[in-house]
């Protein structure tokens, strides 16, 4: 029997389990003898190191699926199956191969064992197969006497206060409870808040940071003219109405969920369907979806009842936040794999929902939190009962489709049954392309795989081609995204249970298994009671969300405040620990949380609450005295102005240009990828990059392949698509000045306003300037600087009219001859879909042709080549100057 | 009408002058109102990539690696094994059948160091050089490995700064002109932009990637200069418009200073790049020519034009050493894209006095085996491989540490991947376990919780 731990134990102190009996590896039996393990270490660990290793351990790979350098590895076996059964050697296959009796199977292959050594073999396995267990780590021996403190006094794991409301002085300034709690912090610093912002700063801000877009000229005059008293709330309902706001802040939480729409890291493979994810995170913002519920289906919607058959993919569909991670397919262990994978789900769940850093738990008690190793793997066990539904496998040095297991996808619509007839064929073909398979292998290492072959290619090229070409055949008749709709995702596993711990964190070194359950660092729920036969990612999400539960409720108030007020009241977003930054507010910390709960998790209701204070509306303005007293405004004197972040500065050219095309994007530009590994340099990365950058939706629809991130966010500091991002950094670097000086994107969204400004001949050029203020920079422009841009044009003009009149009269000619669509530019409005399965199928294969060695691949990397984006005339040519220069200046990069 | 740059605050002439003086952030700091004393925090994030001394003094100022992708045969190049010659066909230890080099060795230069028939300019060279012959790493695929050598990271999922990324973080730039870390042609896979990114340091460390051709997107000019400069001084007398607010946004003057300093770079960055300006028989010692056969030789050449410049850190990469079977030939054609060049750079460092305060490093991801693969090919190995530097803080015509008998593990001076970092930083003055940076509560290192400094290759 296993010594599985009672649920009782994990109310012991750390230092009490330990004195529990490791289970080593080779816990089933009796403890080895000290006999036993020296004849293992002068008999066969030599053999098996100086026989075996290079083909079969961990310092090489693990050649047919077999390892020899640890326990697990031979029991388990490869290919062949168990290489090793314990007191049975006649039925290892171990002894077989070295026998050399298998006409298949004769190792090692360039020599032969001596008689002695397979006696010495077959006596190992007969007398149990001794291997010495792992050392007792030094951390998981001792328990770390600060934890019980640390949970006692650390604030962020106390149960949420109710705090009384302030009492203050400025009583007519405050308009909420919010303004009080702040208020009075400054108060006591006797500071006073800064006047309130001007209206056309607050449409901006508001505008921008409720649906990450400009408003309209309209709506600014509108808004101006509007002098009832709640004009501001009227605006306010409108942008949360508006579907723009779940684009947004549905963006807001794909950062924090580290969304991406490929595994990025060692083989760079598509997830086709993530952008589904994308959808629900933003159609969950926009119907005000309670919080709660929404780490709940993320977690483990797919075991959530449901209503109707919509609810039910949607429900599915959630738990991509599971399944959209940095993966490493080309990792030679399964078991690596597995526990690596469990990791980064681990370290997203407990970052994104809790503000807390679990995965340094993995190796070691954690140095900070009191959170013990022993509990990581209790949450372990939660994910390893979780089948990783992204539709891929591991496997090193892959090719083609290698990487692709069409069983690990969520089927959201009923499949067709598979009839006899379909059944033999799918069989034909997988004989098919395990025979070219075996083909290949053996010209592979023939004499022959360079020799040319019938077509002058390589032998060895040609039978790749001939297997890629029956694996693409097997696969398109398996693959249910063919016939079914298809979201990635997770699923409990057919075998669900409780995992071990792994010393140092190292997949293959099992310690003592541990119960499945939650951490203990919180003052909360209790330890959910997890039944035999599920994972428990539903007990896990309904802990992570019991309104007793005190950080899921303090951590998403926080991100919510970091995105309106530019930083959090807890500067560090996504840790709430230790090493964390303390509440700037502690009580209006829980005032928030407490009422964000009690509001039944709206964050619409938040949100809201939040923009209509008086602090929200606050002006920007600083003084001395405010500086000097609280440099970085953490009492909130001011509102500190935002930097726009990528998306918003991309999204507010295309509405100030009138090109932006606010319909969603149906789907992805990565959503027909074939399941193959993309290189930066192949041509399924130039038609995303070409997609990207000719597309006018909002950027939150833009591919966002990992290593490919479209040119025009990663010079604003997108998200790190491989960690979770509550906090962007806001740098300042010479490429975003050449990016706003000479991108073509810019260049073109500047001219079209240009363009559509000099065709309104019923505005004065005054008005125009105006106008484009209004569009770019969100205000009326004032005299001087209408005045200012006329001289610019004028002598822009008349410079432009002699510098640039050769460009102007190519223009003129281009224009009559009606060839309007120079070579290089590409036209956003017909786009074609950047691949459709034959022709990617097609590519893959041509790829493949190339590629014996999936790792070998084309050096060349063409320079693109760069559009020229010139306006017809020096008057327009003037305008798109200013306009573009007006784009260029720092107040279009903040929001004030 | 009034001109437009009568109402600018700050005219064009001043923009230049201040900007002369470097940055002009200093002159223009004084525009913004803001009279307090910056944090030790704000410092850093205003100037982030002025020089910063390092932890010790060096002589090193920057590296050049000339990245081998795709593991080199070290057996049949620098790495001689006179057993392994003798043993041919013979039963290798770890199994597998050892087979000897098919290229001729050769003792070379004063220190009498071996070298194989395939480097032959190199071999010329060899006195510079610094061998390590004791380095092993962790996984033996590339994608994996080629990560950890650019990372440290030793689970590839796991994202980490790059190497350059940190020397960039932890000394500045040496000219604030030019980016501080440039990558030529790096691999399109194996990880692609994750091997010269910033994970999560911030964006002014990451790797600025150029082609071999000499491309940077956004570098070239979108208009005639003149009508750009006038469009510029626009951009600026709005911004000093908005710094004269109270409440300007505390980035400003970075936002104006790097307009003038993107305006620079689009003169002389192109310039920098374009390597037709060498002399002839500059083009013809590396062996310039057009087309993949010279990518190698170009980027030499861009190399060293950008050390010159005081770029930080330079890779440049040869890919297609993976040569699991067509051996032979497949390192007789990389080595003759790579030997010249690789010569000629050095010779040209040297020349210029570069080699004073340059350090090269060169090599690959892991090692080869010493057994057969195939007919004609060998598997890898991660167990023991040597690269080789030379130049500015190591000892020159030197050796440490070895691998066995064949060439297949590390016995002697044995040199993890987490050491080399921390051997390069060192080199670079810094000291591996203070270089750290704080992010999700955690202080984080280039080599995580490992790392020795080999002091024993120190000139």
């Amino acid at each position: 029997m296993l010594p599985v731990l009672a649920r009782w134990w994990r109310m012991l102190p750390v230092a009490v389990v330990l004195v529990f009996p490791f289970r080593s590896t080779v816990a089933d039996e009796a403890k080895p003898s000290p006999e036993s393990l020296e004849f293992f270490e002068k008999k066969i660990r030599p053999l098996l190191v100086n026989n075996c290793f290079n083909c079969h351990s961990a310092d090489n790979k693990a050649a047919g699926g077999l390892r020899v350098d640890d326990r697990n590895g031979l029991l388990a076996g490869g290919g062949r199956g168990a290489a090793v059964v314990v007191g049975n050697p006649d039925e290892s296959v171990l002894i077989r191969a070295v026998l050399k009796t298998d006409a298949k199977l004769k190792m090692p292959p360039d020599s032969q064992l001596t008689e002695d050594e397979i006696n010495d073999l077959r006596k190992w396995i007969t007398d149990g197969a001794v291997w010495p267990g792992p050392e007792v780590p030094f951390e998981l021996t001792e328990a770390n006497p600060e934890y019980e403190t640390l949970r006692k006094n650390h604030w962020a794991w106390q149960p949420l206060q109710s705090p009384v409301v302030p009492e203050i002085q400025h009583k007519d300034w405050a308009r909420d409870d919010i303004d009080r709690f702040l208020v009075s912090q400054l108060e006591q610093k006797s500071l006073e808040p800064v006047g309130d912002a001007d209206r056309a700063t607050l449409l901006r801000r508001v505008t921008f940071d409720l649906t990450g877009l400009p408003p309209a000229p309209e709506d600014i005059k509108a808004f101006l003219a509007d002098e009832s008293p709640n004009a501001l709330e009227t605006v306010v309902d409108r942008l949360l109405a508006s579907s723009t706001f779940g684009e947004r802040w549905g963006r807001n939480w794909l950062d924090v969920a580290r969304y991406g729409e490929s595994t990025g890291s060692a083989r760079n493979l598509p997830f086709p369907q993530a952008w589904k994810y994308r959808d629900y995170v933003i159609d969950s913002l926009n119907k005000d979806k309670p919080y709660d519920q929404f780490v709940r289906e993320q977690v483990a919607g797919d075991l959530l009842p449901y209503a109707s058959e919509e609810q039910r993919k949607e429900l599915l569909t959630a738990t991509g936040f599971l399944a959209l991670g940095v993966k490493d397919v080309n990792q030679r262990f399964k078991v690596r794999y597995v526990m690596d994978n469990i990791d980064e789900q681990i370290d997203t769940v407990s970052r994104s929902v809790l503000g807390l850093t679990v995965s340094c738990a993995r190796c070691h008690d954690h140095k900070f939190d009191p959170i013990p190793t022993s509990e990581y793997y209790g949450l372990a066990g939660i994910f390893n009962s979780t089948d990783l539904c992204d539709g891929l496998r591991n496997k090193m040095g892959g090719g083609g489709l290698d990487y692709y297991d069409t069983d690990k996808l969520l089927i959201l619509s009923k499949q067709d049954e598979v009839d006899d007839a379909h059944a033999a064929q799918i069989a034909e073909a997988k004989q098919k392309a395990d025979d070219a398979k075996a083909e290949f292998e053996r010209v592979r290492d023939s004499a022959d795989a360079q020799k040319p072959g019938p077509n002058g290619r390589p032998m060895q090229q040609i039978a790749r081609q001939k297997w890629n070409r029956a694996q693409a055949q097997y696969v398109a008749l398996t693959d249910p995204t063919a016939t079914s709709e298809i979201a990635l995702g997770v699923r409990d596993a057919k075998n669900v249970g409780d995992t071990e711990i792994r010393y140092r964190g190292e997949a293959e070194k099992l310690g003592p298994k541990v119960p499945r359950g939650v951490i203990s660092v919180v003052h909360g729920p209790a330890q959910p009671v997890i039944p035999a036969n599920q994972s428990g990612r539903l007990e896990l999400a309904q802990w992570l969300t019991d309104p007793s539960n005190p950080l899921a409720s303090r951590v998403i108030v926080n991100r919510v405040w970091h995105h309106l007020f530019g930083e959090g009241l807890v500067r560090t977003t996504d840790n709430f620990g230790v090493t964390g930054d303390r509440p700037s507010h502690p009580e209006l910390l829980d005032h928030l949380a407490h009422r964000f709960v009690d509001n039944g998790w709206s964050l619409k209701k938040l949100i809201r609450q939040i923009v209509l204070t008086r602090a929200y509306q606050l002006g920007s303005e600083t003084t001395p005295e405010h500086l000097t007293a609280d440099p970085e405004n953490r009492l909130v004197w001011r509102h500190s102005p935002r930097r726009l972040s990528a998306e918003e500065i991309r999204d507010a050219q295309l509405a100030a240009s009138g090109k932006l095309d606010i319909a969603r994007e149906n789907g992805s530009a990565a959503k027909d990828l074939r399941v193959i590994e993309l290189r930066n340099n192949g041509p399924e990365a130039k038609k995303i990059v070409d997609h990207a950058n000719a597309s006018l939706k909002r950027s939150v629809y833009l591919p966002l392949l990992r290593t490919l991130v479209p040119k025009s966010l990663e010079v604003f500091d997108f998200a790190e698509q491989g960690l979770v991002t509550g906090a962007r950094d806001t740098t300042t670097v010479p490429t975003q000045a050449l990016y706003l000086l000479n991108d073509g994107f810019v260049r073109k969204q500047a001219l079209a306003l240009a363009e559509l400004l000099v065709t309104r001949t019923d505005l004065s050029d005054e008005a125009k300037v105006d106008e484009a203020y209004l569009r770019i920079v969100g205000r009326h422009a004032t005299p001087e600087e209408i005045a200012r841009v006329h001289g610019y044009l004028v002598e822009f003009a008349a410079e432009a009219e002699v510098s640039l009149a050769d460009a102007f009269a190519a223009k003129a000619q281009e224009a009559a001859a009606s060839v309007n669509v120079p070579p290089a530019s590409v036209d956003p409005n017909s786009q074609a879909p950047v691949s459709d399965a034959t022709s990617s199928l097609a590519a893959a294969q041509a790829q493949a042709a190339q590629l014996a060695n999936p790792d070998d691949v084309a050096q060349e990397e063409e320079a693109p080549v760069e559009e020229l984006i010139v306006a017809k005339d020096a008057q327009t040519a003037a305008w798109h100057s200013f306009v573009q220069a007006l784009i260029g200046s720092a107040e279009f990069r903040y929001v004030r | 009408m009034t001109n437009s740059l009568g109402f600018s605050p700050l005219s064009r002439r001043q923009i230049l002058r201040s900007s002369g003086t470097g940055f002009g952030y200093l002159a223009l700091a004084g525009l913004l109102g803001q009279n307090r004393q910056a944090t030790a925090s704000e410092q850093v994030a205003e100037r982030p990539l002025a020089p910063k001394a390092p932890h010790f003094p060096t002589k090193v100022k920057r590296i050049i690696f000339l990245f081998m992708e795709g593991a080199m045969s070290h057996v049949d190049t620098f790495e001689y094994k006179a057993a392994l010659q003798q043993n041919d066909q013979k039963p290798g230890p770890g199994g597998g059948k050892l087979v000897a080099s098919k290229f001729r060795f050769a003792q070379h230069g004063n220190s009498g160091a071996w070298v194989s028939e395939l480097y032959p300019h190199v071999a010329k060279q060899v006195d510079k050089l610094c061998f390590i012959r004791g380095l092993h790493t962790d996984t033996p695929a590339h994608p994996q490995a080629v990560i950890q050598l650019h990372t440290g990271a030793k689970i590839a999922s796991l994202t980490r700064p790059s190497m350059g990324s940190w020397l960039l973080y932890g000394l500045g730039s040496e000219n604030q002109d030019l980016p501080g870390y440039i990558t030529i042609n790096p691999s399109p896979n194996f990880g692609g932009a994750v091997n010269y990114g910033t994970a999560f340091l911030p964006a002014y460390y990451q790797g600025t990637k150029v082609t071999d051709t000499g491309y940077l997107p956004n570098l070239k000019a979108s208009q005639l200069t003149s009508l750009q400069r006038r469009q510029l001084d626009l951009v600026q007398s709005m911004n000093s418009d908005l710094a004269r607010q109270p409440g300007a946004p505390d980035e400003l003057d970075g936002i104006i200073q790097s307009y003038e300093l993107a305006f620079r770079m689009q003169g002389k960055v192109p310039e920098l790049l374009d390597i037709s300006t060498e002399p002839q028989h500059v083009q013809d010692a590396y062996g310039v020519k057009p087309g993949p056969a010279g990518s190698f030789a170009r980027q030499c050449l861009l190399a060293r034009r950008l050390s010159e410049a005081g770029v930080r850190f330079v890779e440049i990469r040869q890919g297609g050493w993976d040569h699991h079977n067509n051996l032979h030939k497949g390192l007789t054609d990389n080595a003759a894209a790579t030997d010249q060049p690789t010569a000629a750079l050095l010779a040209d460092l040297e020349q210029r006095g570069l080699l004073e305060d340059t350090l090269v490093l060169f090599g690959s991801e892991f090692g080869r085996m010493p057994t057969a693969q195939g007919v004609d090919g060998r598997d890898h190995n991660i167990t023991g491989f040597p690269m080789w530097m030379a130049g500015a803080g190591v000892k020159a015509g030197f050796s440490y540490g070895s691998t066995d008998e064949y060439g297949l593990h590390a016995v002697e001076g044995r040199m993890h991947t987490s050491d080399l970092h921390a051997t390069l930083l060192a080199l670079m003055g810094l000291d591996h376990e203070r270089l750290t940076y704080n992010y999700g509560g955690r202080d984080f290192r280039l080599t995580d919780v490992e790392g020795n400094v080999i002091k024993e290759i120190f000139a």
